[in-house]
């Protein structure tokens, strides 16, 4: 149940996605990311694939065009 | 294939058209889409040996926007589509292939005339069979 910090802050699209892909390929069901980025694609992005890979998406904070997306890893195989 | 595929047949050369190339792919790696990219036409020209590092071109009929643009990304320090190509394949499935006939056409002999990105030579037939039932766009 360990808590992952990625920082993607500064990167544009798509690097904050692959940045969290990277992250997820090492973690285990139960562990929590939370991604740091200003891309403002990230909103709708980290949405689309939690979607597709079928990881929830706890919530994301905005402040002053910086973005924190946490997400709860469930579908490691 | 398994969850679908995007399959590229990139035929323009140029810096214009390459970083959408980038963009796409490594976000179907992201998604975990499967991508199959087919280079054949000018696109030959950027994938063969030391090709890369000159493949500076531009699409004419936006030559004087492109200077532009080239400076914004640079600013944001957004990576080259072959850094998005090779960060693809890091974490995807992604795989590239050279036409053969183009590859023949231009002296192309072996999988050693061609940047190391570059996974294999194949005919149409088989880019066709690989594609088949996934997307297909033509850059």
């Amino acid at each position: 149940m360990a808590v992952i910090n990625v920082d993607s802050r500064g990167s544009a699209c798509p690097g904050p996605i692959t940045d969290l892909v990277k992250a997820y390929k090492r973690a285990n069901n139960g562990d929590t990311i939370e991604l740091l980025a200003t891309d403002p694609g990230i909103k709708a992005d980290s949405k689309a694939w939690c979607e597709r890979t079928g990881n929830e998406l706890l919530g994301i904070e905005e402040n002053n065009g910086e973005y924190k997306v946490k997400i709860l890893v469930k579908s490691k195989k | 294939m398994e969850n679908g595929s995007l399959n590229i047949i990139m035929f323009s050369g140029t810096a214009d058209k390459l970083i959408p190339l980038g963009v796409l792919t490594q976000t179907a790696a992201n998604m975990g889409v499967p991508v199959r990219i087919f280079v054949t036409g000018w696109a030959m020209t950027v994938f063969k040996k030391d090709g890369p590092k000159n493949a500076n071109r531009i699409s004419k009929e936006f030559e004087d926007v492109a200077p532009m643009l080239m400076k914004g990304l640079q600013d944001m320090k957004a990576p080259s589509w072959y850094d998005m190509l090779k960060s693809a394949k890091e974490i995807g499935d992604v795989k590239i292939y050279a036409c053969s006939l183009m590859s023949e056409a231009l002296k192309l002999k072996s999988l050693q005339d061609f940047d190391q990105i570059v996974d294999d030579i194949i005919g149409a037939a088989s880019f066709m069979q690989m594609s088949s039932g996934g997307q297909v766009i033509f850059i």
